[in-house]
């Protein structure tokens, strides 16, 4: 077992290497850099530039030497923790992404909680009433919130929210909040903001997980030992729970591992979409103006995340399933 | 001889009384500084204007807070841009008039003299004096460290500087050998040339002035490279992103970066007061929050906007008149400033030798635009309210006349196939596409930047009517970058962007759009690269008409009265017309304008333009006020028709 555990630690670090080269090469691929692209901009709206300012700011980061150098430069940095510097905010990285990775990451976990919270009693409630009509409703509600694009979701429950309810269209509280401290408004602001970009990310989410849930738990509930136990008398929700619902379980902490980059690559459209102040539109704002620093420190901070989120969710499955410890150590 | 003299004392006196400018009168002080005035963290408000300010007529109430919406961290400095804030400014009637200066004297278009106002500071508190002039003309401009590139080029006459003297306290001159006629129009543009900055403020960052340790534990903890770097990142006049540089603006930054939601709070030492005795502006706070472009004209219509313009489209309009009752504010429709808004640019400077053969004959291009169908674009695109036209001055423009727009810009299908038969064009493929001399057939692909949907949308309607020519087009949508190296190399045949930017010129405006001047310029990018590098790259004009125009705009430089520059310009806008180096199709777009119903001082009608305009800027935001809503503006808009055709500009 630990011999597995520093395995997967060993093979983080060829992962987080391949990653970082693919994600400087393609950030690197479109002709030019930040510059030229802030050059251009600047002289098709008619502002003067001042092109000597700019050479200089391009040998002075270093825009001039090789790919190789410039790579190295910037994993070298990353490694101090020192995520570069973002040209188009003239801030360093840390304080651009800082502020808003606590916002990201409250729509992220309200999201996977909200996921979870629906898909596990659907599912359940799927499986024990198989067939049933409302069975096939929720299975179609489900469906249509997968089916439906989620930028089309979140324009028309916007517009909906701001004609019905009032609630002001884009962001994540009332624009009144966002630089105030922490209160009690502020919180029941975000809520009432938060739930629409919830909704939207979630549903996708939600359909496959209850049908993986309604599938295992259905295959459970045909075998032997099911029957015998009721047949004994036992109550049906103890049948239920004690333990084929434990071995449905299983594809919902695996999944944490997929889960958290399709939340937060699906957060991204969404929050473009719906202009909240969270990583996505960020990112897309670097990406398109080439701001290399701070679209690829970025982006190698959210994989790496990934990458341990994913061993996190493989060593919660090993914890929970004893069948996975045990056939681990026969194997040794 | 008594009564003379009392005469004479009686005209002087009303002279004296017709010049409201620099008579202070009594001078209230304003609600929002009452409390620091009082425990006396400011001084009383006669302490804080200049002894001689700028007077206004106003009758405008202080108080309230302006709410706008903008889309980027660096859209601070359109505070700067609407703050208008300039040594001398346009007025709506877009006549030059010293605004932060008291007087300007110019002689011979060459020697201006500057004459500051008596006891003017900067937003904390401090002096502004020829000091700061001094210190930005010897130890910024002229400090290769603090700018690599030397002086700006509006400042520099056959490559030479000025002679800059400081006569006293608050008077300067500088001199050229020759007249400058950028000068001006420079210190009053949208992003102004600033010839001053705060002296007082910058000089800790600055190794000449700063003690060594003090200066470098600065630059360590900022991380940036060198003290130079330092000062250009502390000084950002014109970026507007860094609250403790004192500024001259009505509304200075209070936010520090970054921030989805900018506060900007009223100037206490502000210059400028009305004739009541406020001291403006009217309006203490104005805040610019943060929103995706494309969500912005929804916000708007949902009420979170008091001022908007920017990021609003025509397309918008009927979006916005919906919403108008319903969420208490007005939307008007000022005309945009451009020359065209979409031009198309053959390119003169093309590698292809058979296409620049025929893109240099007149006939072709005057054949390119009789066949584009400008009412057809207008009607399709505008609901009929635009202006059709060659790329050109609009009728507004002191400089216009009616040939110029009109100069082969209607539709007559006959006459285009006439002139390409002329040219020797006459065969065709089975399709009546044309061949070119050497048998390929003649297809024309227009380049474009990919930025906007309009671009698109008015090629289809152009690919339309020149098939009746026999030309086929293609539209080609690129990069922005990948667009403009295309034409700066001559890859390009043709691309289509917006026409004239300064559509309002007058005769000292720059005509340098008219001219083959800079490589921006994509009919003749190699031509005007010629003219930028003073010949080091690029290739020298050899159409005589563009010879002329260059010989027209160096005359206009070198001009030293108003009637030899007017002179210059209505013939270089007569070969521009004659010549049809770019086809205009429409312009005088109109640009929704949405106002709160309670902010008054806003014209219902006006000009929505970066040159001369400054969007706002010549308007005055800082005259702007919060009143309740004035009801001849609800009923105004209520009677109004939902189209509102300006048919005449």
């Amino acid at each position: 077992m630990l011999g597995y555990i520093v395995n997967r630690l060993l093979i983080m670090i060829p992962t987080m290497i391949a990653i970082s080269i693919v994600i400087f090469t393609i950030i690197n691929l479109p002709p030019g850099n930040y510059f030229t692209t802030y050059v251009a901009q600047l002289e098709s709206s008619g502002e003067a530039s001042d092109l000597a300012k700019v050479q200089f700011l391009e040998t002075e980061y270093g825009f001039d030497r090789p790919l190789w150098q410039q790579y190295l430069y910037w994993v070298g940095g990353l490694l101090h923790g020192d995520m570069g510097y973002s040209f188009s905010y003239d801030l360093p990285v840390n304080k651009v992404v800082g502020d808003r990775m606590l916002l990201t990451a409250i729509v992220s976990i309200t999201t996977i909680i909200f996921t979870y919270l629906v898909a596990f009693p659907i599912g359940v409630y799927s499986a024990t009433h198989q067939y049933s009509w409302t069975d096939h409703l929720l299975t179609l509600i489900g469906f249509l919130g997968l089916a439906t694009p989620s930028f089309l979701l979140a324009l028309v429950l916007l517009y909906l929210a701001n004609v019905y309810l009032g609630i002001s269209i884009g962001g994540l509280m009332d624009p009144k909040y966002v630089d105030q401290p922490w209160s009690w408004e502020k919180v029941l602001s975000l809520l009432a903001h938060i739930w629409i970009p919830v909704v939207v990310i979630g549903s996708a989410g939600t359909a496959s997980m209850i049908r993986r849930l309604r599938a295992n738990l259905l295959d459970e509930l045909q075998k032997q030992y099911v029957v015998t136990a009721r047949a004994k008398g036992l109550h049906p929700f103890r049948v239920l729970f004690k333990y084929p619902l434990r071995m449905a379980l299983n594809p919902f902490i695996s999944d944490i591992g997929s889960l958290l980059p399709q939340v937060i690559s699906g957060a991204a459209i969404v929050s473009i979409v719906m202009s909240l102040p969270t990583t996505g539109p960020m990112l897309l704002d670097a990406l398109r103006s080439q701001d290399m620093y701070l679209a690829g420190s970025f982006l190698v901070f959210m994989s790496l995340l990934t990458v341990i989120g994913v061993f996190v969710s493989d060593m919660a499955l090993a914890l929970l399933d004893p069948r996975i410890r045990l056939q681990a150590g026969r194997r040794q | 001889m008594k009564r003379l003299a009392a005469a004479l004392q009686l005209v002087l006196a009303a002279l004296l009384s017709a010049m409201p400018d620099t008579a202070r009168g009594t001078l209230r002080e304003t609600p929002f500084f009452e409390q620091a005035v009082a425990n006396g963290s400011l001084p009383k408000v006669d302490d804080r204007v200049p002894s001689e300010p700028s007077v206004v007529d106003g009758t405008g109430a202080p108080g309230h807070q302006l709410r706008m919406l903008m889309s980027s961290p660096k859209d601070t400095r359109m505070m700067v841009v609407y703050g208008y804030a300039r040594l001398v400014g346009y007025t709506p009637a877009l006549d030059l008039a010293p605004d932060i200066l008291k007087s300007i004297d110019v002689r011979d278009g060459r020697v201006f003299t500057l004459h500051l106002r008596k006891g003017m500071k900067w937003s904390d508190g401090q002096p502004f004096t020829a000091e700061d002039f001094r210190y930005w003309f010897e130890d910024v401009a002229e400090n290769p460290k603090l700018a690599p590139s030397g002086l700006p080029v509006e400042l520099l006459i056959d490559n030479q500087p000025p002679r800059f003297e400081v006569l006293d306290e608050t008077t300067l001159r500088y001199s050229w050998v020759r007249p400058n006629p950028l000068f001006l129009p420079a210190l009053a543009g949208p992003d102004p040339l600033f010839i001053y900055c705060p002296a007082h403020y910058l000089k800790q960052f600055n190794e000449k002035f700063a003690d060594k340790t003090a200066l470098d534990a600065l630059v360590k903890k900022a991380r940036v490279h060198s003290w130079a770097a330092l000062h250009n990142k502390m000084n950002s006049m014109y970026r507007n992103d860094n609250p403790k540089l004192p500024s001259l603006d009505p509304w200075i930054l209070k936010t520090k970066p970054p921030s989805d939601r900018f506060v900007f709070e009223r100037n206490p030492y502000y210059y400028r007061v009305d004739t009541s005795g406020h001291q403006l502006p009217y309006i203490d706070r104005v805040i610019l929050s943060l929103a995706d472009s494309k969500i912005i004209p929804a916000k708007t219509a949902a009420g979170e906007s008091d001022l908007q313009a920017r990021y609003l489209n025509f397309n918008d309009y009927t979006f916005l008149r919906q919403s108008e009752g319903h969420n208490h504010f007005n939307v008007w429709l000022w005309r945009t400033g451009p020359g065209s808004q979409l031009t198309l640019y053959p390119n003169l400077n093309v590698d292809d030798p058979v296409w620049r053969e025929l893109v240099r004959d007149i006939r072709f291009r005057r054949a390119l635009s009789l066949a584009v169908n400008r009412h057809e674009i207008n009607e399709v695109l505008y609901f009929g309210l635009a202006i059709e036209g060659q790329n050109t001055l609009l009728p507004k423009s002191p400089l216009y006349q009616p040939g110029l727009r009109s100069a082969w810009a209607q539709y007559d299908l006959g006459e285009a196939n006439r002139l390409l038969d002329l040219i020797g064009l006459t065969k065709r493929e089975g399709d009546g596409v044309r061949l070119l001399p050497d048998g390929r057939p003649m297809e024309i692909v227009v380049e474009d930047s990919g930025e906007s949907t309009e671009q698109s949308d008015v090629l289809e309607l152009i690919r339309d009517s020149w098939r009746h020519v026999g030309i086929r087009l293609f539209a080609k949508p690129l990069q922005l970058t990948l667009f403009r190296r295309r034409v700066f190399a001559g890859e390009t045949l043709m691309s289509i962007d917006k026409g004239i930017e300064n559509g309002l010129a007058n005769a000292s405006s720059s005509p340098w759009e008219f001219a083959p001047t800079s490589q921006q310029q994509l009919e003749w990018p190699k031509w005007g690269q010629y003219y930028e590098t003073k010949g080091m790259a690029g290739e020298p004009p050899d159409l005589p008409s563009a010879v002329r125009l260059k010989e027209l705009y160096q005359g206009w430089l070198g001009a030293t009265s108003r009637q030899a520059q007017t002179q210059a310009w209505q013939e270089m806008l007569r070969i521009w017309a004659d010549e049809v180096f770019s086809i205009g199709t429409v312009a005088g777009v109109l640009q929704p304008v949405v106002v709160s119903d309670n902010l008054r001082n806003v014209p219902e009608k006006g000009i929505y333009a970066w040159v001369p305009g400054a969007f706002f800027g010549i308007y005055r935001p800082d005259h702007f006020w919060f009143g309740p809503p004035s009801p001849a503006a609800k009923s105004a808009s209520a009677a109004r028709p939902p189209a509102h055709p300006l048919a005449t500009p």
